[in-house]
């Protein structure tokens, strides 16, 4: 009961905060730069509520539900990979040289995961090869957004970015994609004891509401590049100002 | 096209990269039992069909 009560409180508290966070943004003056991120609050806000829908309509062991729920899936792993490649042109906004590489990269890795997600199990489900290859590639599209993301803040780190909210944004993103991966590796290690196991039924809503709270923060509290450049700028007239006078 | 062949080799090393730690942490889905899988947003994950029958000869 308690625990049924916590896991309605997570999930209608990351609602909340994702409808929030989409209203800020999109009446924000910076909506264009944060796409990426209005794209992947939208899919979250609209795939808690459809999945909401049918789990309360059809139940957890219907077909509606286990249609929509790897749907859904689908288009929020397909959401994040365009989020972490949004997060890399911005972090090579001003690398030309290095953007056009990474480009390339990402093009490559998606192409390979699809590939390897179609070998994995064209040999052993054939009658359920549609199904189990959009399994299978969501599982590795979310292990590649985890590496990728990583690589993308050792890359911040690396170029010594200015960016500070993409850094933040970068973090949160983080939050909700190696949270769940480590219950998985516990959940693996403790050869799926009950404590992990209820451990890990709380970790992946947690990890969503931690990384929307640091989204909510870098959103609202931390200036962008752009507004950084401009009061170095302001900064510098006025002290180029005060050593004429 | 040296740097075609790096760039797709350096990719194939990420991915096999990912795939690997997907695999250390334990993450793959069997059919007809309760799948390990990981998951963006915390809704309950549906339980797999049954595996298909075997062939018998």
């Amino acid at each position: 009961m308690d625990s049924g009560i916590a896991s309605y409180g997570l999930q209608y508290g990351c609602i909340l905060i994702e409808a929030a966070l989409i209203i800020y943004v999109a009446r924000s003056s910076h909506r264009g730069r944060r796409g990426g991120v209005l794209l992947y609050l939208s899919c979250l806000l609209a795939t808690a509520l459809a999945r909401h829908y049918a789990l309360c309509m059809y139940g957890l062991a219907s077909w509606q539900y286990y249609n929509l729920y790897w749907t859904t899936d689908f288009l929020l792993v397909i959401s994040a990979f365009i989020l972490v490649c949004l997060f890399f042109r911005r972090g090579c906004l001003h690398e030309e040289k290095m953007w056009r590489f990474v480009r390339l990269l990402l093009v490559f890795i998606f192409v390979l995961v699809a590939g390897i997600s179609g070998l994995s199990f064209s040999h052993n489900f054939s009658h359920l090869f549609t199904f189990f290859f959009v399994v299978e590639f969501n599982q590795n599209l979310y292990f590649t957004c985890l590496v990728l993301n990583t690589l993308l803040y050792l890359l911040l780190q690396q170029i010594d970015s200015a960016d500070d909210q993409l850094g933040l944004l970068v973090c949160g993103v983080g939050i909700q994609f190696a949270g769940p991966a480590a219950t998985l590796a516990l959940v693996h290690l403790t050869t799926g004891e009950g404590f992990a196991q209820s451990l890990a039924y709380f970790t992946m809503p947690l990890c969503t509401l931690g990384m929307l709270l640091v989204w909510a923060y870098a959103i609202v509290r931390v200036p962008g590049r752009e507004v950084v450049t401009r009061s170095r700028a302001t900064v510098l007239a006025e002290v180029t100002a005060v050593l004429n006078v | 096209m040296k740097n075609l062949v790096l760039t797709f080799l350096l990719a194939l090393l990420v991915v096999l990269t990912c795939v690997s730690i997907r695999r250390m942490v334990g993450g793959t889905p069997f059919a007809g039992q309760k799948p390990a899988l990981v998951a963006i947003g915390g809704d309950p994950v549906p339980p797999f069909p049954p595996p298909p029958p075997k062939p018998t000869n």
